[in-house]
């Protein structure tokens, strides 16, 4: 009988369900279409420099808009391939990326372990001098690091161009509040077990905070790759260059080659577009996490 | 030998005293028991052992050495935690081996101690896996295992069972039972729940408010407590407590006025002071009596636990005396009902909560 009871219940609580389905959602529908139309007006930039870079050099300016090319061609990237230094560019981009991204972990990591788990003197004001340091612009301090690196004689030097890179306070802060979120008895069960700082460190704290690690390891490749304003001023020598900065000596004795110039473009960031769509969890986690966000 | 002596062990943080000259001495073998309510300092005082807090006065002394100012790691104790703190990134085998690495233990003397760690715990087909892939129960058993392959002095227990639920906190206690009973080794246990004391300990630490209110066996105790709180905290139900009105001698022991009846009891008057008594009596020495026979009261709440009966009775006075009856009970809540006070289990406190017992 109480079945019986029960039953149009769940009838009336399904029909209801349908009837909310049915209803036209007219905010949702209305923030759709804005989100729609910013994605395009976001996405229209690239997809007209793909679709240039495959359109042959005269068909690139012309009096109509024309959204996909009258012959199809891959003469610009053929070009950028066999007559510039991209191959040079990618190596030097790859190794100053990676060494960066590998140094600015470990320099980070190790510090905001210590500013998390060790009490020294002096602990409190480096802390507070790395969160001052997060409100200084790197353009700031460019003058210096110039000077510096030219003192050292490192400029057109990949020493030169990863150095200034490894300063990042945001790097140190996120992993001090990883670290300072693990719970205490982790720390001193390794203790109890005869592990060293540097066992802790790197067999405890560094695991158990791998998702982070990965997040930021993204997210600093990334920037080191796209960086452009200090390998531009630390480097002179072509075949030096990253291929941020390699993309602007793409041009020959007729000037700017629009197909060219975007092919170029488009290649330099075709490593990062791969990687973020590999890595696209990640990368939304590091920045969420940069900005303060906890994932 | 691995005896564990304190002298005189204090610990403040700041202004703050958690810990006031505490002093024992735990011989060799022995399973310990800290038992006290939340914030009595007991589990500083694990710690202090472990070395995971510094002692602010005193000595701590382990297998003949001053250990109070090494590190954990030189003292050779193992310490399992409350959430058991295995690495979660690591299998069963890796948490094992762990501390053995960290000394250089050879890989070949490793494997083997982790397996005979395994083989004792039962857990050799857990080695392979995550802690997150074990229950809660199997977790604990590593951690236990993490602390015997490292084959310490002694073993510090913080709370380990309270993370567990009811069942498996019963059948987990049994087995440390066990485990101790195998390995001989001397064992500390903090815990907050008194039945895991008086199962579990050779010897209870009684604990309130920074110092030590008793160190005896699980019965003295109960049966002997030193002090009023260790008679209200130790026991469940707790004791019954009642003031005492006058007290007389009757042929050198204590008889005692009540509300509504005298008691005489087995404690001896001498030594025992005039005023500001109060007296104390277990439940299970209250029993209900035909019409007319005892204490007079009328049953508030009536406790039916299966083998026996508990009967919260409102006296005239309006205190409350917890008493027993059989399980299968004819007292029903509101029904008057007539207490017999056995008398030789009586103790009585004075003003302080010193406890006066019959003579041993």
């Amino acid at each position: 009988m109480s079945a019986l009871d029960t039953a149009p219940a769940a009838s009336v609580a399904t029909a209801d369900q349908g009837h909310k389905r049915r209803s036209f959602d007219i905010g949702g529908a209305i923030l759709t279409l804005v989100t729609v139309i910013f994605a395009v007006l976001w996405a229209f930039p690239i997809y007209w420099g793909v679709i240039t870079s495959l359109k042959p050099e005269s068909q690139v300016i012309s009096r109509t808009v024309e959204f996909l090319p009258r012959t199809w061609t891959i003469d610009a990237y053929w070009h950028v391939l066999v007559n510039t230094m991209i191959g040079r560019w990618y190596i030097n981009s790859l190794v100053t990326s990676v060494s960066v991204t590998v140094l600015t972990l470990i320099i980070s990591a190790t510090t905001a372990y210590a500013l998390s788990q060790l009490r020294f003197p002096g602990r409190t004001v480096i802390w507070y001098l790395i969160l001052a340091s997060f409100m200084v612009p790197i353009a700031a301090l460019i003058v210096n690091h110039f000077i510096l690196m030219a003192q050292f004689g490192l400029i057109n030097n990949w020493l030169g161009v990863i150095l200034p890179q490894l300063i990042h306070p945001v790097v140190i802060i996120v992993y001090k509040n990883f670290f300072d979120s693990v719970p205490k008895e982790y720390r001193e069960a390794a203790k109890m077990d005869s592990a060293s700082e540097w066992r802790i460190f790197s067999r405890i704290y560094v695991p158990m905070n791998w998702g982070v690690t990965t997040a930021l390891a993204i997210v600093t490749f990334i920037g080191a790759w796209n960086n452009f304003l200090w390998p531009f001023l630390a480097v002179s020598r072509t075949e030096m260059m990253n291929v941020a900065v390699g993309i602007t000596q793409v041009n020959d004795a007729f000037g700017v080659q629009y197909a060219r110039e975007l092919a170029a473009a488009i290649l330099a960031a075709l490593v990062v577009a791969i990687l973020y769509l590999i890595f696209q969890r990640r990368v939304t986690q590091a920045i969420m996490l940069s900005a303060g966000v906890k994932g | 030998m691995s005896d564990i002596v304190l002298k005189e062990v204090s610990k403040s943080f700041g202004a703050v005293s958690v810990l006031d000259k505490v002093s024992m001495h735990i011989s060799s073998g022995e399973f310990i028991v800290f038992l006290g309510p939340s914030g009595c300092g007991k589990s500083t005082l694990l710690r202090m052992i472990a070395g995971l807090e510094q002692v602010s006065g005193g000595e701590i002394h382990l297998g003949g050495q001053r250990v109070d100012q090494l590190p954990p790691n030189e003292r050779g104790v193992a310490m399992v935690f409350q959430n058991y703190a295995l690495y979660p990134h690591m299998t069963v085998r890796d948490n094992m081996s762990f501390g053995l690495q960290n000394v250089g233990t050879p890989k070949e003397e490793i494997k083997r101690r982790v397996e005979d760690a395994a083989r004792m715990l039962e857990i050799s087909q857990l080695l392979d896996r995550k802690p997150a892939q074990l229950s809660g129960g199997q977790r604990q058993r590593v951690a236990i295992g993490r602390a015997i392959v490292r084959d310490p002095k002694a073993f510090l227990l913080d709370e380990p069972l309270s993370n567990l639920d009811a069942g498996l906190r019963v059948r987990t206690r049994l087995e440390l039972a066990q485990l101790h009973h195998r390995i001989k080794a001397t064992m500390i246990f903090v815990t907050h729940d008194q039945t895991e004391a008086m199962t579990l300990a050779t010897r209870i630490v009684v604990m309130n408010n920074k110092r030590v209110e008793q160190i005896g066996t699980p019965m003295e105790v109960y049966t002997r407590p030193a002090t009023r709180f260790v008679a209200g905290f130790v026991g469940s139900p707790a004791m019954n407590f009642l003031p005492i009105a006058s007290v007389s001698d009757s042929n050198g022991k204590a008889s005692v006025g009540l509300p509504g009846q005298t008691i005489e009891t087995a404690v001896p008057m001498a030594g025992l002071p005039k005023d500001k008594l109060t007296f104390g009596i277990r439940p299970e020495a209250v029993r209900i009596a035909a019409e007319g026979q005892g204490l007079k009261g009328e049953a508030d709440v009536v406790e039916r636990l299966g083998e026996r009966t508990l009967v919260y009775t409102r006296l005239a006075d309006g205190s409350t005396i917890i008493a027993e009856d059989k399980g299968i009970s004819a007292v029903q809540p509101g029904d008057t009902v007539y207490l017999a006070i056995d008398g030789n289990a009586a103790m009585v406190f004075d003003e302080a909560g010193k406890a006066y017992h019959a003579a041993a």
